[in-house]
């Protein structure tokens, strides 16, 4: 039972960092919470049965590296758009294309006032 | 006095009978757009719609352009990088020329239809990427409905319809070309509701969107937009459910408004 608990515990953590370092880093507090119930579970049995804790910590020293990524990222990181310039260039581009298609096209039939 | 008065009644009919009372060149609207995981929200991308005005020797025409764009955290994993465009009439929204060249993650693609409403044809140019490099187009000459539009037109000819004289469950449907089919998508009017946006708490026309005989979007009535129940009809807030999940896309501004 305990080395299940560790087991998932451990899977869960890992888990929990490798999306807290993802961009999906909202993501990591559901196996962070996972892992930390599991690690707790380990815990007490452990304790009960006065056996080694070390895995048991592994498991709570890696969920605590993945929440607090995950938390720093969540209050720190703005979204932002990133380089745009090659989209500016394009939509320019398109605009100039655009109006010599427009003045072949035949816009006899434009409903304006 | 009088003047104003003989002028303003000169303008007047071309008032009546303008349909697009909603948006004007020089309106910008920006959106967020989220994906929903598991019932967390995370924002992939932002999408910007802009009005603006083009002029060719013969007319003055309307360009509507929407672009997407992902934010920094996702450009390497997932680059999207999306130009929409439509050349409309400012009064009838009737679209002249489409354009969409989209990259989406390393896939390219160019799409443009270049309508001609007498003929009731549509010329179209799909240009993709060869897989050894290069491009390669592939013209085709469709045939159309006189009230068949794009993707970019569809979303603002929604805007200038009269959705105050609507009963709720009403539904119309409207015909829109994308990827060289002409696709039926059926709206129906839900009603009015109030919800708080980043524009502050708007009331709102509810509408349901479905395309008939696909099955891309999911589930009935999951699919919705809402536009501000005034006169510039802004879409402030899109739920949409496909079968890999769902999303939202909320408005973050809105500059530049027709009223």
């Amino acid at each position: 039972m305990r080395k299940l608990f560790i087991i998932l515990g451990i899977i869960a953590s890992v888990l929990a960092l490798v999306l807290a370092v993802l961009p999906l880093s909202n993501l990591a507090y559901f196996p962070a919470i996972a892992a930390l119930l599991f690690g707790l579970m380990a815990f007490y049995i452990s304790n009960k049965n006065s056996q080694s804790v070390k895995t048991v910590q592994l498991v709570f020293l890696l969920t605590i590296i993945a929440l607090s990524i995950s938390i720093y990222k969540s209050i720190f990181q703005t979204v932002e758009v990133g380089n745009t310039e090659e989209l500016q260039v394009r939509e320019q581009q398109s605009e100039e294309e655009a109006i010599e298609e427009l003045e072949d096209l035949d816009l006899e039939d434009l409903d304006l006032e | 006095m009088l003047k104003y008065v003989f002028i303003l009644s000169l303008m007047l009919p071309s008032w009546a009978f303008s349909q697009n009372s909603a948006f004007k060149a020089g309106e910008k609207l920006s959106f967020t757009a989220s994906y929903n995981m598991s019932g967390v929200l995370t924002e992939l991308a932002q999408v910007n719609m802009e009005a603006s005005e083009v002029k060719t020797s013969k007319a003055t025409l309307l360009r509507l352009k929407c672009t997407a764009t992902t934010y920094s955290k996702w450009d390497s994993f997932f680059k999207i990088r999306d130009l929409y465009e439509s050349y409309v009439s400012p009064t009838s929204v009737k679209p002249y020329l489409y354009k969409r060249d989209i990259y989406e993650g390393g896939y390219t693609k160019f799409v443009q239809y270049k309508y001609s409403h007498s003929k009731g044809t549509v010329e179209s140019l799909i240009r993709k990427k060869k897989k050894g490099g290069g491009t390669y187009d592939q013209n085709k000459t469709l045939n159309i409905s006189s009230s068949t539009k794009d993707i970019v037109s569809t979303i603002y000819y929604l805007r200038t319809l009269n959705l105050s004289s609507y009963a709720p469950g009403k539904n119309m449907s409207l015909t829109v070309l994308f990827d060289n089919k002409p696709t039926e998508i059926v709206i129906s009017y839900l009603g009015k509701e109030t919800i708080n946006t980043n524009i502050g708490s708007k009331t709102c026309y509810k509408l349901a969107i479905s395309i008939k005989n696909s099955n891309v979007l999911k589930g009935t009535n999951d699919n919705l937009l809402w536009l501000t129940a005034d006169e510039n009809k802004i879409p402030v807030f899109a739920k949409f459910k496909v079968a890999v999940g769902n999303g939202e896309l909320k408005i973050k501004s809105a500059t530049g408004l027709k009223n």
